[in-house]
């Protein structure tokens, strides 16, 4: 094995994501030129929906890169997102329509929401529970709890003008570029970032290095719940009523985001970046494949193929990596 | 490297545009070309056999047709689809809206866009529209089974087959839900009119068939005179109907089901369900399109059209006409 040859799969394996979006906005522009005679691409209103459709697996997905690298995994997200969803309409209602009230309610159903971080954070990091099983627990309880906050109808309507400005036009898509832009600062600058790698390749010497691993793997649970509550927020902002359920399909997106951009589910890799791009991916083609009127269930083939296929290519450059 | 990447990207290119030949050529939205899309609520035989009713009114009246389903039956599932409808810019827009309060916005956007938008069994706001009141009054016309009805229907059926006397009650999926609810409060209403009938408290499931196979247990240990259960939809049904064969009751309580979900006819035969009311998703999906095809041609239609219901039983299960009305994939 050359070292040629070497660089050459490593550059393969860090741009194909990207050569793969761009290459299906390519395919999908192709197409809307020549039978549709418009563009794709250059589209504010295609542009901004896929933003919107990427932006809420992708607000779970930011956690779920912090969890994925330390070499666990939050299953709970999706319905803390839903938790969320149903309590800030329920917090916001008394308001009535007066913006103020989001001061309070939002701090507010963030506050809830980390108790589901905080109780994960406590079976994994303190009781050693694996993070597949506590967070599954989780996932039970948080749904629960959401559908009951909720009454008994299945969703919270609430109308307030504040809340329906966070929830329009390209804000939520703002919203969580800002909170990414911040994530990949805190991932690839910070100590904090540094370390959450360290304790996903080798916790072990993570702890001899002096991290507190317990301190630190706490802090990741609590943080992808955070996201999961902004996620859930979000939702109601944008369809001006709460559902419990709302984050139920989001949860297997945004691991799958997580992968697709390169992270390993063993721990020690990963990054932002790649999740968005692994997200942008899953957004297009779904977007993509209504918009050209092929059959819904080629998406579920597909995005699984890409999924498969991103992980093939790691573990190739893992192996080849080894042998050097 | 850089030139490698060049490389690699041409290629795919080249391949993404080869591709392209492949593909059935798409027509854009014009007067002689109407385009219509249909997106149901869910994967579901309701929701294909509404596609195929549909797709006949298209062919009839050369529409095209396009068909997107989400996986769940979720707003986050259902809104990605219909923004991508929206881009695709048809004429008319044929949706079940998954959540009466929540899709009002992203149909607003579609009707803004203008797109017209007509509800299929499912609907926005209360339901009336072009009204000039409120903000779900924009669809043109939602096209549905009447649900109170239905469940009126089924009462009637099961009050004949029960012979007018006895003990009965509803099994239902959760209070909440406007078809669901209706059905119940049909089935209610009809059952004031047979005083020899007595009606116990409706139970729900939230849709879990054990659920309600153990309910069907539970009412029987304190109703051994149990004569009947109504199944308001397809879960409660299937769960009714299990309860009673369980408890070894097969025919002498009688088993109402909602829906002709695939295979009601092989259940009927066999005796593990006796009645099923049969929606006409069929004529929603073809009606939806005829509707369509008269908006596109700015012909007035009514802003609702109750679809109606067949009753399946074993005196007809056997004819090959009740066929068509079995759901299927």
């Amino acid at each position: 094995m050359n070292d040629k040859r070497l660089d050459r799969l490593a550059l393969v394996s860090k741009v194909w994501p990207w050569l793969f979006l761009g290459s299906l906005l390519v395919f999908f522009e192709a197409w809307a030129r020549i039978s549709a005679h418009r563009s794709f691409v250059f589209n504010a209103y295609n542009l901004q929906s896929i933003g919107l459709a990427a932006s809420a697996p992708l607000l779970l997905a930011v956690g779920q890169t912090f969890v994925i690298i330390t070499a666990g995994i939050d299953l709970s997200v999706g319905f803390v997102m839903g938790l969320a969803a149903v309590c800030v309409a329920q917090f916001t209602i008394p308001g009535g329509d007066t913006p103020w009230i989001l001061l309070l309610s939002i701090p507010l159903t963030i506050l809830v929401c980390l108790i589901p971080g905080l109780v994960n954070g406590v079976l994994i990091a303190r009781l050693g529970v694996p993070a597949f099983i506590g967070t599954l627990g989780m996932y039970g309880v948080a749904r629960g709890v959401g559908f009951l906050a909720a009454g008994s109808g299945m969703t919270v309507s609430v109308n307030n003008r504040g809340l329906a400005w966070l929830g329009s036009g390209w804000t939520p898509v703002v919203l969580t570029v800002v909170l990414l832009v911040v994530m990949h600062f805190v991932l690839s600058q910070t100590r904090f970032g540094q370390s959450t790698y360290a304790i996903g390749g080798n916790p072990q010497s993570a702890i001899r290095a002096g991290i507190n691993v317990r301190r630190h793997l706490f802090a990741i649970y609590l943080i992808a719940a955070v996201f999961a509550a902004v996620g859930g927020i979000v939702y109601t902002a944008r369809f001006a009523a709460g559902a419990a359920n709302a984050g139920e399909p989001m949860l297997l997106d945004s691991i799958a985001a997580v992968v697709i951009g390169g992270a390993s589910l063993f721990g020690g890799t990963g990054n932002v970046v790649g999740t968005l791009i692994g997200a942008l991916i899953i957004a297009v083609i779904e977007f993509g494949l209504v918009f050209i009127d092929v059959n819904a269930f080629w998406q579920f083939i597909v995005v699984g193929i890409v999924i498969i296929l991103s992980v093939l290519i790691d573990q190739y450059k893992g192996r080849l990596g080894g042998a050097q | 490297m850089l030139r490698n990447a060049l490389r690699c990207l041409m290629a795919y290119s080249t391949i993404a545009v080869a591709a392209l030949g492949t593909l059935p050529g798409a027509a854009h939205a014009d007067a002689a070309h109407p385009v219509v899309a249909l997106l149901p609520g869910v994967t579901d035989p309701f929701y294909f056999t509404m596609h195929r009713g549909a797709e006949r009114a298209a062919k009839e009246d050369n529409i095209q047709l396009l068909f997107q389903v989400p996986k769940a039956w979720n707003t986050t599932e259902q809104v990605p689809i219909l923004k991508a409808f929206i881009a695709r810019h048809p004429d008319v827009l044929l949706v079940s809206p998954v959540d009466k309060q929540q899709l009002i916005g992203p149909l607003k956007e579609a009707a803004d866009a203008g797109i017209k938008v007509i509800t299929v069994d499912t609907y926005i706001g209360d339901g009336h529209y072009q009204t000039g009141k409120g903000d779900a009054d924009f669809p043109l016309s939602y096209i549905a089974s009447d649900n109170l009805e239905g469940g009126r229907v089924a009462a009637r059926s099961l009050a004949k087959a029960i012979g007018d006397r006895g003990t009965v009650y509803c099994e239902n999926n959760k209070p909440g839900i406007s078809s669901t609810d209706a059905r119940a409060q049909g089935f209610m209403e009809e059952m004031k009119k047979h005083p020899n009938i007595k009606v116990l408290e409706t139970q729900y499931n939230e849709d879990d068939a054990n659920r309600a196979a153990s309910h069907v247990a539970a009412v029987l240990a304190r109703n051994p005179d149990l004569a009947g259960v109504f199944g308001a939809n397809t879960f409660s049904g299937a769960g009714a109907a299990q309860g009673v064969k369980n408890a070894g009751k097969q025919g002498v309580v009688k088993v109402v089901v909602f829906d002709a979900v695939p295979g009601i006819d092989e259940q009927i035969r066999s005796g593990l369900v006796d009645i099923a009311i049969a929606q006409l998703p069929d004529q929603m999906g073809y009606y939806a399109v005829k509707f369509a095809a008269d908006a596109i041609h700015d012909r007035k239609i009514p802003t609702y059209k109750g679809t109606g219901f067949v009753v399946l039983d074993r005196s007809n299960i056997d004819k090959p006409e009740m066929k068509q009305y079995i759901y299927s994939n």
